[in-house]
């Protein structure tokens, strides 16, 4: 558990300071988390440590969250005069993402088990 | 506290001096969270983990109704909880370990795979952005919707960048990953999906970490590809937003 934490706390921190070296406008933890990637991909020794610690953290993310969240209805009143431009956008804009992702996904993915004969046998 | 009346116990409790300085401690906020947390996690296991009782909703009840019956303020509480917020960054970062252990799994199809990603999370984030813009909202709103169908450690981070809200992105990407869970069965049954690596993957591209617990439910393959959705979306719009943004920006004038 303390391993996994060391290896994500120093990670984050490895981000921090590529972007402090490169001026990238990307969020350190993000660029953390591709240096953990690459250094998993690369087979770097201890690395596996981080299960632990990463699945923690993964499987409680809503307790991560909710404090922010919290924040849309205890100051609504910052956010009331958008609320139709919200919902629309929420509500609508998820419904036909996710209609026009499993059509291109449907697609795409018969094309390529026609070709190579099903994921399964194929690799 | 023991010479107090019983009866006027609570309304007195909160008066007393030791009690209304532990309400303004972190000790305070990170105990009504943790508590708010247990509770919803086992009202989501009592409703058989149905989308619209997700702990996000639930554990938010009680904070929303204990902080002003006890009279601190939103920004107060969020103070006290910066612990538990700080571990977003650390969580972001821990991605990378199912992202990796996912990579291994879906090989052979890894083209289609890559193009949908790209394609599906500019979709997802352009649909969010230009509906809200033509629906005339600012750009801190349309800057807090661009990430939501990502996940929220990474959501929030990007919210940043594109001048959003925090509360405000983490909320859309709550109810993004809510309405796509209870959208996914109408959805596939009209497109008559029935291949389970197109159930997960739209899943975890569109909606997340919930849709992706959604994903599990039609089986472990789909909610592997799912995961694998969900890390290559978070990344990939992580990646792109802070540079596209400043021209979408400019666009919305």
């Amino acid at each position: 558990m303390i391993d996994g934490l060391l290896i994500l706390l120093l990670f984050q921190f490895l981000g921090e300071v590529l972007i402090h070296l490169t001026g990238l406008p990307l969020p350190a933890p993000v660029v953390g988390m591709v240096l953990l990637l690459f250094a998993l991909m690369l087979g770097v020794p201890g690395m596996g440590k981080v299960s632990e610690a990463a699945g923690a953290l993964i499987r409680h993310i809503t307790l991560l969250i909710f404090p922010l969240g919290v924040g849309i209805v205890l100051q609504w009143h910052r956010y009331q005069d958008n609320a139709l431009a919200l919902a629309v956008s929420v509500v609508f804009g998820t419904l036909i993402a996710l209609l026009l992702v499993t059509l291109l996904l449907k697609v795409l993915l018969r094309r390529s088990s026609h070709g190579g004969g099903g994921d399964s046998r194929h690799g | 506290m023991a010479e107090l009346p019983p009866s006027s116990l609570s309304g007195e409790l909160l008066h007393t001096p030791l009690l209304g300085e532990l309400l303004h401690t972190p000790l305070f906020g990170l105990l009504l969270t943790l508590a708010s947390y247990r509770f919803a996690q086992w009202a989501y296991a009592k409703s058989n983990s149905m989308a619209l009782f997700h702990p996000f909703i639930v554990a938010a009840i009680p904070v929303i109704i204990v902080l002003p019956l006890v009279g601190v303020p939103y920004e107060e509480y969020r103070d006290q909880t910066a612990l538990i917020s700080f571990l977003l960054g650390p969580a972001t970062v821990a991605l990378a370990w199912p992202l990796y252990r996912q990579l291994h799994t879906v090989r052979s199809v890894w083209r289609p795979l890559l193009i949908t990603v790209v394609i599906g999370a500019a979709l997802a984030s352009g649909l969010a952005v230009g509906l809200a813009w033509w629906l005339g909202a600012p750009e801190t709103v349309v800057g807090s919707l661009a990430p939501k169908s990502i996940t929220t450690p990474i959501a929030i981070e990007v919210a940043r960048v594109t001048n959003g809200d925090v509360s405000l992105a983490a909320g859309a990407v709550a109810i993004t990953g809510i309405v796509g869970a209870l959208a996914a069965g109408p959805v596939f049954r009209l497109l008559r999906v029935e291949d389970d690596r197109v159930r997960g993957f739209a899943l975890g591209l569109v909606a997340h970490a919930i849709g992706t617990a959604r994903a599990f439910e039609f089986s472990e393959k789909a909610g592997a590809f799912g995961g694998l959705a969900l890390g290559l979306t978070g990344l990939l719009t992580a990646l792109a937003l802070p540079w596209i943004w400043p021209w979408v920006s400019s666009l919305m004038g």
